[in-house]
C-alpha cells in the first residue's frame, strides 16, 4: 500500500498521539505532498479555521496602506479619525511639498531685505487659508455628495479636517519663520492673522462657496497689508498691536458665526 | 439598524408633493409629485429631465424651493428628521468620486465612518459584507485607481449598501456598464428591492422593463406619466405599426431586423398595428429628443 | 462554498495575492493553514500561541507575497516563516509542549518512502530516535528538521543556547552508538 493516504496514520498524527519519529516523517512529507495536506485538513475543525481567518482579515483591514494614516496612527490618533483625515487633499505629501517650496522661496526673499520680510508675512497666513480651502467641499472632495447623504455632520468633518490642516500648516510656517533674518516680534506676527483668515474662511463658506470665500479673503488681506504700508509711518503697519487686536476679534466673530450657521453645511447650495 | 418599520404605516416610504427647484434662470423641477413604497421605482427620462436634481432631493442633500417631501415618514427640512433619514439611507451619485489612493476596502470603510460606525470590528465586518454583496471580495485590497470603470461603479454601489438601508437612491447605476455587467447589476438590485425602497434613475428603457414595479417618466422637470412599466407601453397602443417603408405620417420610424419598418405616430387607418413596447411608449411621451439620445 | 476547487497552483496564487486578490489568499489559506496548525501544535502547548502564529504567517504572506522567490515548495517557504514566527512569539513566555505521551498503540510499519525520508537504510534509526529522551529529541527536531540555528532553537525550547549545543552533541553521540 502506498504511503499516501494512510488514513489511520494521518489520524493519529492529527490527534497528536503518534510517536515523534513518525510525526516528524509525516511533517517532512506534508511539505511536499498536496494530496496529504488536503487529507490532513479534514482533521482540523472548521470553526478553528474560520476563527483564525476572521482574525487574519481583521488584522489586514486594520492596517492602513497610506503614509498619512500610518503616521497618524503612530501618533495615537483613533483609526476612524485618521481615515477621515487621510482623505483630505491638503494633508497629502504633494500638498506639503508645495507648501515647503513656497515657504522656502519666501524665506530666501526675506533674508534679502525688509521688503522680503513683509512678503513672508503676507504669504504665511495664506498657507493655512489655502489648505483649509481645499480640505473639504463640493469641488475638492470627490466624495462630497456621498458624505452629505451620510449621517455624520458635514460640519464636524469640516472642523476635524480644518483643525488638522491649521495645525500642520502653521507648524510648517513656524519652522520657516525660524529661518527669518531677525528673530524679533515679526517672526511671530503672522500667527494671529493666520488664525483669523482661516476661521474667517470657514465662516464665509457657510454663505459662499469655499473657493469664492478664499478668493475674497486673499484679496482683502493683500490689500490691507499694502494699504497699511503705504499710508502708515511705521513699517509692518498691518502687523502692529491694533490690527492684531482686530484679527483676534475677527477670529472670535468667525467662531460665533460658525457655531450659529453650522447647519448650512448640511445640504448643497446651488446645484 | 432599524428594521422595516418606516414609522408611516409601512406603505409609503417616499412621498413628494409639488416639488419645485430652480437654478438661476433654469427650472429644474416644475411641480413634481410621486409616491413610492417597497420595491423598485424607475425614473425614466432623457438627460436634463431633472432626474439627478430629484434624486438629490430624495437623498436629502438638496432642499426644494417649494413642495413637500416625506421620506421614511420624516421631513428632511428638519435637522433632526434629516439625520434620522440619513441613518437609513443609501445613495449612489451619478458620478461617484473616489479618493484614488484608498483601496476599495479603505474607501468603503471611509464611508462607513461617515455613516457613524465607529466600532472598528463591527464596521469592518459590515464593510466586508457590502463588498461581498457587490462581488468585490477579490479586489478589496486593490487601490481604486487600479480598478476598471465597471469595478468602480460596484465600489460606489457597495458604499451605498452599508448599514442595510431602507431607502436606496441610485443615480444612473447602469451607465457605462457592458451588457454582462448590466445583467449582474440588475440581478443584484432586483434582489435588494425585495424588502426595501429603491429609486433608480436611468435613460434605458430595458432597465425599467427588467427591474421596476413602478415607473415615473420625466421630461424638462415635469412628470409625464406615473404607473407600471406596462402603462408606459400602453401609451403607444394603436400608435405603432409595421409597414414596408418609412411612413410619412410617422413621427419616428426605423427598420427592424426583419427588414420591415416600425413606425410610431398617428397610425393611418387599416395599418398593421404592432404590440407596443415600453420603448415605443417612452419615445412617444418624450418625443424626438429622447430618440436622438437613445440612438 | 467550494474553495478547494481553485485550479491555480500555489505560485500562481501568490502572484494573484501580489495584486491584492483576497480570494486567492483565501484559497492559499485553506490549503496551508490546517497542516501548519497541526505542525506548530507539536512545538507549542499553548493553542492561542499556535493560532496567533498561523495568523502571523498569513498576514506576512499577504503583505509580502513577493518574498517567495519562485523556487522550491511554497509550503516549505511558509513553514520557514511559521517556525521563526513561533520562535518570536516564544520570547513572550509560552512553554514548549512536552512530547506527547505514547499511548502504546501498535507501531505502524515504516514505508519505503519514510525510510528514505529518515535516511533509514541500515540499522534501526527510527528505534534509536524513539529511544532518545524527549529533551534530546526536541533539540534534534528543532535544529535538523526545522532548520533552526542553535540560538533560535534555544528560544523556542526555552533553554540556554549552551544547553542546546550540549544536548545536540549528546543526541548525536547516542545515535552514533546505537547505530554502530
Amino acid at each position: 500500500m502506498s504511503w499516501h493516504g494512510d488514513p489511520a496514520l494521518m489520524e493519529t498524527y492529527a490527534l497528536g498521539i503518534l510517536d515523534e519519529v513518525h510525526s516528524s516523517s509525516i511533517e517532512a512529507h506534508l511539505l511536499r505532498c498536496e494530496r496529504c495536506r488536503e487529507a490532513i485538513a479534514r482533521h482540523v475543525g472548521r470553526d478553528r479555521i474560520e476563527g483564525m481567518w476572521a482574525a487574519i482579515e481583521e488584522r489586514l483591514d486594520i492596517a492602513p496602506q497610506g503614509m498619512v494614516e500610518r503616521l497618524l496612527g503612530r501618533l495615537g490618533m483613533p483609526d476612524h479619525v485618521a481615515r477621515l483625515l487621510a482623505a483630505t487633499p491638503s494633508l497629502r505629501l504633494s500638498w506639503f511639498g508645495a507648501v515647503a517650496i513656497a515657504l522656502a522661496f519666501a524665506t530666501v526673499a526675506a533674508r534679502a531685505g525688509s521688503v522680503g520680510v513683509l512678503q513672508f508675512l503676507v504669504v504665511a497666513p495664506l498657507i493655512p487659508l489655502a489648505g483649509i480651502a481645499v480640505a473639504y467641499g463640493p469641488r475638492v472632495d470627490p466624495t462630497y455628495e456621498v458624505g452629505l447623504a451620510a449621517p455624520m455632520r458635514s460640519f464636524r468633518l469640516l472642523m476635524i479636517r480644518a483643525l488638522a490642516v491649521l495645525i500642520t500648516s502653521m507648524a510648517l510656517v513656524g519652522i520657516a519663520a525660524i529661518a527669518l533674518p531677525h528673530l524679533d516680534w515679526t517672526a511671530a506676527a503672522w500667527l494671529l492673522p493666520s488664525i483669523a483668515l482661516s476661521l474667517g474662511n470657514l465662516a464665509l463658506s457657510s454663505y459662499w462657496s469655499p473657493q469664492r470665500a478664499t478668493v475674497g479673503l486673499v484679496a482683502a488681506w493683500t490689500l490691507a497689508v499694502v494699504l497699511g504700508e503705504r499710508f502708515s509711518s511705521v513699517p509692518y503697519a498691518a502687523f502692529r498691536a491694533a490690527p492684531q487686536a482686530a484679527f483676534a476679534m475677527i477670529a472670535v466673530a468667525s467662531i460665533v458665526v460658525l457655531a450659529r450657521r453650522r447647519e448650512a453645511f448640511d445640504t448643497r447650495r446651488g446645484r | 439598524m432599524t428594521g422595516l418599520d418606516d414609522g408611516n404605516g409601512g406603505k409609503q416610504r417616499v412621498r413628494l408633493q409639488g416639488i419645485e427647484k430652480r437654478f438661476l434662470r433654469t427650472r429644474a423641477l416644475d411641480g413634481v409629485s410621486l409616491d413610492a413604497g417597497t420595491g423598485i421605482l424607475g425614473l425614466l427620462g432623457p438627460n436634463g429631465a431633472g432626474k439627478t436634481t430629484l434624486l438629490r432631493i430624495l437623498a436629502t442633500i438638496l432642499a426644494p424651493d417649494a413642495g413637500e417631501v416625506r421620506l421614511l415618514g420624516r421631513n428632511p427640512s428638519r435637522s433632526r428628521d434629516r439625520l434620522e433619514i440619513r441613518r437609513r439611507l443609501g445613495y449612489m451619485p451619478q458620478e461617484p468620486g473616489f479618493h484614488r489612493n484608498f483601496t476599495a476596502f479603505e474607501f468603503v470603510d471611509y464611508v462607513a465612518i461617515l455613516k457613524e460606525m465607529t466600532h472598528r470590528p463591527r464596521r469592518h465586518q459590515e464593510v466586508r459584507r457590502a463588498l461581498e454583496l457587490s462581488g468585490l471580495e477579490s479586489v478589496s485590497g486593490k487601490k481604486i485607481r487600479a480598478l476598471s470603470g465597471g469595478m468602480r461603479r460596484r465600489v460606489a454601489l457597495a458604499q451605498s449598501l452599508l448599514g442595510d438601508p431602507d431607502l436606496l437612491i441610485l443615480d444612473e447605476p447602469t451607465a457605462g456598464l457592458d451588457p454582462e455587467q448590466r445583467l449582474r447589476f440588475r440581478d443584484m438590485v432586483s434582489r435588494l428591492g425585495e424588502d426595501r425602497t429603491i429609486v433608480v434613475s436611468t435613460h434605458q428603457t430595458e432597465d425599467v422593463a427588467a427591474l421596476c414595479q413602478q415607473v415615473v417618466v420625466m421630461n424638462a422637470g415635469r412628470v409625464l406619466l406615473t404607473g407600471a412599466p406596462r402603462d408606459v407601453a400602453e401609451v403607444a397602443r394603436g400608435h405603432v405599426w409595421l409597414a414596408d417603408g418609412r411612413d410619412p405620417r410617422a413621427r419616428l420610424a426605423w427598420r427592424t431586423a426583419e427588414g420591415r419598418h416600425r413606425n410610431i405616430g398617428d397610425a393611418p387607418p387599416g395599418a398593421e398595428l404592432a404590440e407596443p413596447t415600453i420603448e415605443d411608449g417612452y419615445l412617444l411621451l418624450v418625443g424626438e429628443r429622447a430618440f436622438s439620445e437613445a440612438a | 462554498m467550494e474553495r478547494g476547487a481553485d485550479a491555480r497552483d500555489d505560485g500562481a496564487l501568490l502572484e494573484a495575492i501580489g495584486d491584492g486578490d483576497r480570494e486567492a489568499f483565501r484559497v492559499l489559506y485553506e490549503r496551508h493553514a490546517p497542516w501548519m496548525l497541526l505542525r506548530l501544535r507539536r512545538r507549542c502547548a499553548d493553542p492561542n500561541v499556535v493560532e496567533e502564529t498561523v495568523q502571523d504567517v498569513f498576514v506576512a504572506v499577504w503583505r509580502r507575497p513577493g518574498a517567495y522567490r519562485g523556487t522550491g515548495d511554497v509550503a516549505a517557504w511558509m513553514w520557514g516563516i511559521a517556525i521563526r514566527r513561533l520562535v518570536d512569539r516564544m520570547r513572550w513566555g509560552a512553554r514548549r509542549a512536552i512530547a506527547p505521551a505514547r499511548l502504546g498503540r501498535s507501531q505502524p510499519v515504516l514505508s519505503a518512502e519514510e525510510q528514505v525520508l529518515l535516511g533509514v537504510e541500515h540499522g534501526d534509526l527510527a528505534g534509536a530516535l524513539n529511544r532518545l529522551s524527549p529533551e534530546l529529541r526536541a533539540v534534534l527536531e528543532a535544529t535538523v528538521l526545522d532548520g533552526l540555528t542553535t540560538r533560535e532553537a534555544a528560544r523556542l525550547l526555552g533553554i540556554p543556547q549552551g544547553t542546546v549545543k550540549t544536548r545536540l552533541m549528546r543526541a548525536r553521540e547516542q545515535l552514533r552508538e546505537e547505530l554502530a
